[in-house]
């Protein structure tokens, strides 16, 4: 992250949710949807307390049910609001079907989820599973370290949404409780920056808008030519959406002073011959332990995916070539293969890498602490295969036991 | 940068402890992160916070299993092997206890303080919640703080007669608060 | 049975709006869907957002690619989720100060079975819109299977007749009673038989959704899945009323009136005998089906004349 020197600064000391709960306050919503679900609660409950104060001019539906959350924010988007709502694990599984329905009527929603674990094994953990559970819905996924960066992604999210060439729906995800209940100091903007921030996108051309007596619907049978028609321009309008994201990064710096680098942000990756991929709240301690490291003469770097939908691949590749080893950090399962998911999509890039050869780590799940000792072990393996050593394709850093062999031949259990 | 951990219970303002000490690190340039590590959110149930204090910006997102200090609200936890597992060398313990002739000796703890946080409290906010005492407790016995910032803090979490309480208690946490050098 | 003069110009007096529907639509010969779909935007005016999910109104109402039967804003959405598509609608004109008339038109599947919890919901938050369920006792567009509001003896393909079964071997829930029950500012049952009753319904409904949620139940037989001749649908209707097996009455903030007294209810067996889906019923079944319609008329005799004995909170009057 670059940091330029600002005139003026409120730096307040709150929570990743309430830095999302901020973000959205300062994003105007016309209408918002809560519903509580751990670790989110704490947004609705700061946006119910900023509206029954008076300082946040929404209609504000306590909705019975996470469902209804997404249906009734979709609609009121499609009729032509800001709108807003936030959500985690199964409140994000509960809305599946509406979270379809949302991208694909490409209503410009802004959700933040707070990453949990989502399995049919009941866990108040953090993993990205839940997100993994949703990546096929046509949303655009985007991915903040540390509280700071929440709050930025959802105003950026705002711009990226509702863009006139995008209207796509948004989600800015983030990594429960080890991010949800952090308390650091967070820049907060002032609110006539947002607004100019905000403003490029009442200068663009409006969007069609659901308005009583026009004879407009959405909704409608998709048939044949017309399902296509509509899935490709969906699936072109992702694709804009990688530089147009860059883009909004740079206006962000212009007027905010923190630039992280759109899609990917590089940490010390230009001399890097090693490589770790990683995404949200690890990617801090990947950097202090990068930092040790470098200390002791072994020359690695972190590319950190800010956004994971659409895949950023050709800026990774861009990034990722040539270096003698890549470890990619998944906070999630991707059953059916073997390696996490960012590392299977990773992967069909491979033959562009020039050679660099590829590891998956899974860690993180269910609540284990990516601790700086477990990225500590992640660099010293991907040095080994940098050194042509064997080292095996996956590794669970936290449950040893998934590493031997012949664990995965045991059956009847 | 010194790593804290906090011992106490569901209702004690454990959480909240942490955060404004973060805050109050802020307040004065510095930087802080605190976060907590709970079960299930239920009043009496074992809380654990965690917080980090620093002059450089403070980027880790991990538990702290290698604390420099040890704040414990919960008197009733003074004795776990728990509190004192992976305490580093030199490192110093800030005790909440109603007996006033309570000394924890270990290896590793150089400076011991304790505090009868409950009771100033009680006399000032009328309630068993030792979190404010025990803000300017910390700040006395770490040298980290003055106990300004820490008053200053308190603002983005009270206000009116609970607010110029509970600056009262930090102050008396500030002043009343005993240190042993071990 | 050919009505009186006068009542039928009377009906047409309601009928203030063009009829936004294209003619030969894609519905059933006989359909009571159509006849009430038609008959709404007529009487509430063609400015009403529309809001509609998969079900036998959707091919009509929901319109193909970029084409569309009809004139109306409409809304197409998920059968989970209805009243909380219809909410966001409502919402949002409310903020941004555009008059509007929200019509949440769903299936009884949607309103009784998949989407009762969001139903529910919207009725307890008191959302400014108006949902209509029209009620063809089952899933209809999927091909006839049994749904909450299917009543007592009723042949559908998931309540076949079979060496152990002959129908539906369970009652029928009450939705209308339900939801007045949410205490909302208006709910009321209506059907194709009484339209002068239905219009005034629908009329009352855009009032009251000023003061919050409206509930309107609508029987709507399915010639197709019941199985009667397609110029019976209105004399099906007409017979659920006089044998009481569909009374029409309306409830102001949960307080409810009779809007049409029924002196003398015939048996529910000269409803039952014009539907086929009622054809594997015995003289057993009916007396069941009968008792159920007798005790539903009972509760609702009740509570029709608490009026007096339970004092409705100043809040809730009108």
């Amino acid at each position: 992250m670059i940091t330029k020197a600002k005139e003026k600064t409120q730096i307040k000391v709150i929570t990743g949710n309430a830095a999302a709960a901020t973000a959205a306050k300062l994003a105007c919503p016309d209408v918002v949807a809560a519903y509580p679900i751990t670790p989110q609660t704490e947004i609705i409950e700061q946006i119910s307390k900023f509206h029954a104060n008076g300082e946040m001019d929404c209609e504000l539906i306590t909705v019975e049910g996470e469902n209804s959350a997404m249906n009734a924010v979709t609609a009121a988007s499609l009729a032509g609001g800001r709108v807003f709502t936030a959500t985690s694990s199964w409140g994000l599984v509960f809305m599946y079907d509406a979270v379809l329905a949302a991208a694909g009527s490409r209503a410009p929603i802004v959700m933040v989820n707070v990453n949990r674990e989502t399995p049919g094994i009941i866990a108040v953990s953090s993993g990205q599973q839940d997100m993994i559970s949703t990546r096929d819905a046509g949303w655009i996924f985007l991915i903040a370290e540390d509280c700071q960066e929440v709050l930025d992604l959802v105003l950026q999210a705002y711009r990226l949404a509702e863009d006139y060439d995008i209207q796509v729906p948004v989600m800015v995800h983030y990594d429960g409780f080890y991010l949800s209940y952090l308390s650091e100091g967070v820049d907060v903007p002032f609110q006539e920056d947002v607004d100019t921030f905000l403003s490029v996108l009442k200068d663009q051309p409006q969007r069609t808008k659901l308005t009583p007596g026009e004879g407009l619907g959405c909704g409608s049978h998709g048939i044949l030519g017309g399902y296509l028609e509509l899935r490709h321009k969906h699936v072109s309008a992702m694709e804009r959406s990688k530089e147009k994201f860059d883009q909004i990064d740079k206006e962000y710096e212009q007027i905010f002073g923190r630039a992280y680098g759109g899609q990917i942000e590089e940490y010390r990756m230009d001399d890097a011959d090693v490589v770790l991929v990683g995404s949200g709240s690890m990617c801090g301690t990947i950097k202090t332990v990068i930092d040790e490291k470098r200390e002791a003469g072994i020359k690695v770097g972190l590319l950190k995916m800010r956004m994971f939908r659409p895949f950023p691949g050709e800026v990774m590749v861009e990034s990722l070539k040539g270096k003698k080893a890549i470890g990619v950090v998944d906070r999630s399962l991707n059953f059916g293969h073997k390696g996490g998911p960012f590392y299977t999509e990773l992967k069909s890039f491979e033959t562009k890498f020039e050679g660099s050869p590829m590891v998956s780590f899974i860690d993180g799940v269910a609540n284990t602490d990516i601790t700086t000792a477990n990225v500590a072990t992640m660099i010293d393996t991907i040095c080994d295969l940098a050194a042509g050593k064997e080292v095996p394709e996956v590794t669970w850093v936290s449950y040893p036991e998934a590493n031997d062999p012949d664990s995965a031949k045991v059956g009847g259990q | 940068m010194s790593e804290v951990r906090f011992h106490g219970r569901g209702g004690q303002g454990v959480v909240t402890t942490s955060k404004i000490l973060a805050n109050a690190f802020a307040r004065v340039g510095q930087f802080g992160a605190s976060f907590p590590m709970f079960g299930f959110e239920r009043r009496g149930a074992p809380v654990t916070a965690f917080g980090r204090f620093s002059d450089k910006p403070v980027r880790e997102k991990t538990q702290i299993y290698n604390p420099d200090i040890l704040v414990v609200l919960d008197p009733s936890q003074k004795a776990s092997d728990l509190v004192f597992q992976g305490l580093l060398p030199e490192s110093m313990l800030l005790l909440n206890d109603t007996d006033s002739t309570t000394r924890i000796k270990h290896e590793n703890l150089k400076k011991f303080a304790l505090i009868n946080a409950n009771k100033i409290a009680l006399e000032e906010i009328g309630l068993a919640i030792p979190n404010t005492v025990i803000v300017g407790a910390f700040a006395r016995m770490s040298g980290l703080l003055d106990i300004e910032p820490c008053c200053d803090a308190l603002e983005d979490y009270f206000s009116g007669k609970k607010l110029s309480a509970n600056i009262v208690c930090a102050k008396r946490g500030f002043e009343e608060v005993e240190l042993f050098d071990l | 049975m050919a009505a009186k003069k006068g009542k039928l110009t009377k009906v047409l007096d309601h009928l203030k709006h063009e009829d936004p529907f294209s003619k030969g639509v894609a519905f059933c010969p006989g359909c009571g869907l159509e006849l009430l779909l038609r008959f709404i935007p007529q009487v509430l005016g063609n400015d009403i957002v529309i809001t509609g999910t998969p079900s036998c109104s959707a091919p009509v109402l929901l319109g193909q690619n970029n084409q569309s039967w009809h004139k109306l804003s409409y809304f197409g959405t998920l059968m989970t989720g209805a009243a909380a598509n219809a909410t966001g609608l409502a919402r949002y004109y409310k903020k941004a100060g555009i008059d509007n008339t929200v019509v949440c038109f769903n299936g009884d599947g949607t309103a009784a079975d998949i989407g009762f919890g969001n139903l529910s919901g919207a009725a307890e938050r008191n959302e400014p819109f108006i949902y209509i369920c029209y009620d063809n006792e089952g899933y209809m567009n999927t091909g006839i299977q049994k749904s909450g509001t299917t009543p007592y003896g009723a042949t559908t393909t998931t309540t076949p007749k079979g060496s152990i079964s002959k129908g539906k071997n369970l009652r029928r829930m009450n939705l209308a009673l339900k939801m007045a029950m949410h205490k909302i500012p208006y709910a009321a049952t209506a059907t194709l038989s009484d339209l002068d009753d239905l219009a005034k319904k629908l009329l009352k409904a855009k009032e009251a959704k000023e003061r919050g949620f409206v509930f309107l139940h609508v029987l709507a037989p399915c010639t197709t899945g019941w199985g009667h001749a397609p110029e019976n649908t209105i004399e099906v209707c007409r017979r659920a009323v006089k044998t009481n097996y569909f009374p029409l009455w309306e409830a102001v903030n949960g307080k409810i009136k009779m809007t049409k007294e029924v002196k003398k209810p015939k048996p529910v067996k000269t409803y039952t005998e014009l539907s086929k889906k009622f054809v594997n019923m015995t003289e057993e079944d009916h007396q069941i089906l009968q008792d159920d319609v007798d005790y539903e008329f009972c509760i609702l005799g009740g509570l029709s004349q608490l009026e007096g004995e339970c004092q409705l909170p100043v809040s809730a009057e009108d």
